[in-house]
């Protein structure tokens, strides 16, 4: 994991590790990534408020898609993985290799719920007719929440390495702790842009005309 | 971690006992020649490389430039197809920003940052040789396309079966080298995905995608590096202005690519996978994609402009003998054009009806970029203003570089105002106005940084009345060519088109442009050939031959690959310029010079993790023609990316002890080369 020649060796400038250092660039970086895409979606929504048409030529909408509560399940559950992951990197800070690695399979496994949901979720709105090709919806919804997922799947692949490095007696000390922080500072990020998609994405179409203060869903549709 | 405690200090890497890495493979630390250059991570030996890369490219888009004036130097002319124009003037715009200006930026911010800042490398070295490498492979998958259309030219596919399904117009990219949808998407509704233009946009988008990551990995590296690794002393108002302006068009790099990055994605989905992001027949907007090509695209000629403004505020103090006219100043200037620079996308899209609110604040914005440039522009006047001018190659240059894009910035607010632009929009007016912010620009002052730093590089002087003469065919030929388009523009010559007839007034111009363009080639291949020959046979040169002002000026020539035998401490700003002429001198810190200096090993792992964007690059196009199994090689390209990555971080970072000739107590390095 070390990758710099200097980390172990003069302090930095700004006291801050490179390795911390270069992560929170990356993900300045990587806010203008999820930014583009979210703003592609609302744009999109706000072009087309009906939704699509589904195979059968019926105009559908999102919210008739939506499991609300399947999503707050998800959320909560990857909201509560950060829990964790802050449990692992203050063991990891204490030294205590074992209470580390109870937590960080916690995030593992939560992570992998929240990747189940979305693959649930996935099959469910493809059965029910929205797929990548068949609108400008369907496009914009599975490209930007599944590069969260892939963001997710990458994290808990990145976690899942180094639940098996810390058997190697290799991980630990300053450097250890500073690696296992680095990875919650993605986690918690990820966490964060999820946030930001479930309200953006999910939340805010229950606000609009077809939503639980407007009129509902037009009877045609139903 | 004690990995770096069991190697005594040797003289010579040869010397290494082997090391297995903590993987129990050999460490490439030992190698020499090729071997060594593959698997380096010495800062100086990438920016060579990323050098000499750019360099090859600059040529190959010189050819392509070439061969557009030869089509159109008289009226009605057919020396090339309208075909084969489109993927000239394509790969010609692509190659000269993301495979030329770019690299070489990226060459002097390898090469310059961590001697400017007073490290001894970068931050993370083997990231850095990813990032090379990334670029070298993004940019021969963009190349590769060339080979399919010498290939389809030559008649080679006409027995393949798939040869009729995969092309429409082009193998390679023949977009623009902004590939506006809804040309480079599809159109038709369901997925059914059907194109206007064939697998050159494929290659297109897959090799910016990797070309982006190069730079993107790069930068974050280049921000760290100057943050967290300047010299006890340096702080960041005494940086170089060169390594200002690195931090600023990293940071401009980090946050403009993902833009780019995402664009690139849903026009991938929408080629590849049928998805309808740019599909109008699916109710996509096309005007999305400008919008999402310009928010990275325009940051993006600060990113290539920026480099060069370092570069000319290191060579007008040193060639006039004074300090930087307004330094704070100067810096700020180079902040705040990175800073408007997000703001002003959208004056590239005039006349794509935004409205009237939109069009007059994106016009205010774009006339206010002007005034940081003016600022620095007057300061570097300031800075000649009394000064003992030496008239040397590299401050011909940068003088050149003033000049003309003084030019092309006045024609760039003439751009901001809508109403023009609205005349000039897709004329030669354009193309002459960022001709001249990019080649009398950008590519002057690149050239004079070439010269400027080439005796520190290699040690070697380049033959100066070479230069002279190269430099006074790159500014005549350059005015030849593009100033008359200024005129052509108005008078109405589209951009982008393969001909013209006779009888609009455009002849005489476009010959002259051509004469131009020719002297101007002559002139690039006598300054670059100067440049090569220097590199191996030019007369040897001292440590400082220019009086330089900077850290690097006081190493030997080339610098020892440790940088620094101690590492610096600096109490002002041109700190060694200081240190020879004025009181505050360089100290020395005692960091343990005796046991010798902590180098990184080399290794295999971040070319292998590039290599696997070789596959995903061919495999992405592929798997877009049509091309049955294609979708695997996408799959191993990853596996290989994955498996680079894997093993970079297992066999852990590893470093040895470098002796250095100075041990503790001896001479100053600064002390050695004093005249």
């Amino acid at each position: 994991m070390s990758d710099t020649a200097a980390a172990h060796e003069a302090p930095t400038s700004t006291g801050i590790d490179h390795k911390k250092l270069i992560m929170w660039l990356f993900l300045a970086s990587d806010c203008m990534f999820f930014g583009t895409l979210i703003s592609t979606h609302l744009l999109y929504r706000k072009l087309f408020p009906a939704g699509f048409t589904d195979a059968e030529g019926h105009q559908r909408f999102i919210q008739d898609l939506f499991s609300i509560e399947l999503t707050s399940f998800s959320t909560f559950i990857l909201l509560m993985s950060s829990f964790l992951m802050a449990l692992a990197v203050s063991a990891m800070h204490k030294g205590q290799l074992k209470s580390f690695r109870r937590n960080v399979l916690g995030v593992i496994i939560f992570g992998l719920i929240f990747l189940g949901c979305q693959v649930f979720e996935f099959t469910h709105f493809y059965h029910k007719g929205l797929t990548i090709q068949n609108s400008v919806l369907g496009s914009t919804f599975y490209v930007l929440t599944g590069t969260h997922g892939t963001h997710v799947a990458i994290g808990v692949l990145w976690l899942i390495l180094l639940y098996f490095y810390s058997f190697t007696g290799k991980l630990g000390g300053h450097m250890g702790a500073l690696d296992v922080e680095v990875a919650g500072l993605y986690w918690h990020f990820v966490d964060i842009v999820w946030i930001i998609i479930f309200t953006a994405v999910y939340l805010v179409e229950y606000l609009g005309p077809y939503g639980i203060w407007g009129s509902g869903l037009p009877a045609v549709v139903k | 971690m004690s990995h770096d405690s069991h190697h005594a200090p040797v003289a010579c890497k040869t010397e290494l006992a082997p090391e297995r890495s903590d993987l129990g493979l050999y460490r490439p630390d030992r190698a020499t020649g090729l071997i060594d250059w593959l698997t380096t991570v010495d800062h100086k030996k990438i920016g060579i490389m990323y050098g000499a890369f750019a360099m090859l490219y600059f040529l190959i888009g010189g050819v392509e430039a070439l061969a557009i004036r030869t089509q159109l130097a008289r009226p009605d002319n057919d020396f090339v197809t309208a075909r084969m124009y489109n993927q000239l003037f394509t790969m010609h715009g692509t190659t000269m920003i993301f495979l030329g200006v770019m690299p070489l930026s990226a060459a002097f911010f390898n090469f310059l940052v961590p001697l400017q800042v007073g490290a001894r490398d970068v931050a993370f070295p083997r990231l850095n040789a990813f990032s090379l490498w990334t670029f070298v492979f993004g940019a021969f998958v963009l190349n590769a396309s060339w080979l399919f259309e010498f290939g389809h030219l030559a008649g080679w596919f006409d027995s393949f079966a798939w040869h009729k399904a995969l092309v429409y117009t082009d193998f390679a990219p023949a977009n623009g080298w902004f590939s506006y949808a809804p040309l480079s998407g599809t159109f038709g509704a369901n997925g059914q995905a059907l194109r206007f233009t064939g697998v050159g946009t494929d290659f297109w988008i897959i090799g910016i995608q990797i070309l982006g990551i190069a730079s993107l990995a790069a930068s974050f590296n280049f921000i760290c590096t100057i943050i967290n690794m300047r010299a006890k002393g340096m702080t960041m108002m005494r940086l170089p202005v060169f390594t200002w302006m690195t931090l600023v068009t990293s940071v401009l790099i980090i946050l403009a690519f993902p833009a780019i990055t995402v664009a690139l994605i849903e026009l991938m989905f929408d080629r590849a996978f049928g998805a309808n992001f740019f599909n109008p027949s699916a109710g996509g907007q096309p005007v999305l994609w400008q919008h999402l090509f310009w928010i990275f695209g325009h940051p993006e000629v600060y990113i290539l402009v920026l480099p060069a403004m370092g570069i000319v505020s290191e060579v007008l103090p040193t060639f006039t003998g004074k300090s930087l006219f307004g330094y704070p100043i100067i810096v700020f200037s180079g902040a705040v054009i990175g800073f408007l620079g997000f703001a002003v996308w959208s004056h590239h899209m005039f006349t794509t009806g935004l409205g009237p609110v939109p069009t007059a604040a994106f016009s205010l914005l774009t006339m206010a970029i002007a005034v940081p440039t003016g600022v620095k522009i007057f300061n570097w006047l300031g800075t000649i203003w009394g000064g003992r001018i030496r008239f040397t190659p590299p401050m011909v240059l940068a003088l050149g570089f003033i000049w003309m894009f003084m030019c092309g910035g006045f024609s760039g607010v003439m751009h901001s105002s809508a109403p023009a632009d609205s005349q000039q929009q897709d004329s030669y007016f354009v193309i002459a106005h960022f001709h001249y912010v990019l080649l009398g620009g950008v590519l002057l002052g690149l050239m004079a940084g070439l010269y400027f730093w080439f005796p520190k590089i290699f040690g070697r002087m380049p033959n100066a009345p070479v230069a002279y003469l190269g430099s006074a065919l790159v500014i005549l030929g350059f005015n030849l060519a593009f100033g008359p388009m200024h005129y052509l523009g108005l008078a109405g010559q589209p951009r982008r088109t393969h001909t013209y007839h006779a009888g609009n007034g455009w002849e005489t111009w476009n010959f002259v442009a051509t004469i131009g363009a020719y002297v101007l080639g002559i002139g690039v291949v006598l300054v670059f050939g100067n440049l090569v020959w220097t590199a191996f046979r030019g007369k040897k040169c001292g440590n400082d031959p220019w009086d330089g002002r900077t850290l690097e000026w006081s190493l030997p020539s080339p610098v020892p690959e440790y940088n620094f035998a101690q590492a610096p401490v600096v109490a002002t700003r041109d700190a060694f310029f200081e240190h020879k002429h004025g009181a505050k001198k360089i100290g020395l810190e005692n960091d343990g010079g005796e046991a010798g200096v902590h180098m990184p090993s080399q290794s295999w792992m971040p070319m292998l993790a590039s290599a696997g964007f070789l596959f995903i690059g061919f495999g992405m196009p592929m798997m877009a023609m049509g091309i049955p199994h294609a979708g695997w090689l996408v799959i191993s390209g990853l596996g290989v990316l994955f498996l680079g990555i894997w093993l970079w971080a297992l066999e852990g970072p590893g470093g040895y002890m470098l002796k250095t000739p100075a041990p503790s107590g001896a001479p100053a390095p600064a002390e050695t080369v004093a005249h």
